[in-house]
């Protein structure tokens, strides 16, 4: 089974993204913000991490940055789940190492259709 | 040194140091305002949430789902699949009165630091530090957001 690393400063955000990979068959672990994600990230393997943009201690770019620094990260896909729908940072996530840039509110089953494109 | 002497040219002036408390009072107002609505925010989306997945617990455990009803099972994941996507306003909206908050508070604690600086003997204001990027949500409906792959 595929195992997902879902992460997201809001908790009902969490909720809807874990419900719909796992609905869909993914393992699936949160994690609360991009350092919370960067420790769980280290201490198992993941075929997918599917991150926000804005959060506190640690944004989804620099957490692509870093797990992007670790060579056991550099095939895994990482999807950026955020509001942000600007230019500036769509290219920001893209030269940080992100494998694509989703706009929320996410509809479930493009989600399920575009994790399953990319994941490995 | 601009804010200095703004204070003190206003603190001679009574008109202008009325209008800034009123100013400052009305943008304090909205500030609280902004919270007491993320409150209902939480509060309604927390029942909302609770009874969205109450309902899907009943739903898979109905008879017909149970006996293979292909047909009422899409027509509930179709519904489901609206009911997430509708769920995710509250990241959206409080993203949005987060922003906005801290913005009306920046101009607030700037208005009172400028009209009325020397004039407390409280020690140095504080000011809420202005959000550094422009506000992070823009979309104005709730229609799914666009997916790019690199």
């Amino acid at each position: 089974m595929y195992s997902i690393l879902a992460v997201d400063d809001s908790a009902s955000m969490r909720q809807m993204v874990s419900f719909t990979l796992k609905n869909a068959g993914f393992n699936v672990v949160e994690a609360v913000d991009g350092q919370d994600a960067f420790e769980k990230a280290n201490s198992r393997d993941f075929n997918l991490v599917l991150t926000d943009q804005n959060m506190p201690r640690m944004d989804g770019i620099g957490l692509t940055r870093k797990l992007r620094e670790n060579p056991k990260f550099k095939a895994t896909p990482i999807l950026i789940l955020t509001t942000e729908s600007s230019d500036q940072m769509k290219q920001a996530g893209r030269a940080a190492g992100a494998t694509g840039w989703l706009v929320k509110p996410f509809d479930p089953a493009k989600l399920i259709e575009v994790i399953g494109k990319v994941i490995r | 040194m601009m804010a200095t002497d703004a204070s003190a040219a206003s603190l001679s002036d009574p008109a202008h140091l009325f209008w800034a408390a009123e100013l400052q009072g009305h943008l304090l107002t909205a500030t609280h305002d902004l919270s007491r609505l993320q409150t209902l925010l939480d509060d309604s989306h927390e029942a909302m949430q609770s009874g969205f997945f109450g309902l899907l617990g009943v739903i898979e455990d109905a008879p017909a789902a149970s006996a293979g009803d292909t047909s009422s099972a899409a027509t509930a994941n179709r519904h489901m699949a609206s009911a997430i996507k509708a769920l995710q306003f509250q990241d959206l909206a409080s993203q949005l009165i987060n922003h906005t908050s801290r913005r009306l508070r920046n101009c607030a604690d700037r208005l009172a630091c400028d009209t009325f600086a020397g004039s407390e003997e409280d020690g140095e204001a504080v000011i809420e530090a202005a959000p550094l990027q422009p506000n992070p949500v823009t979309q104005s409906e709730m229609d799914t957001g666009f997916v790019e792959l690199f």
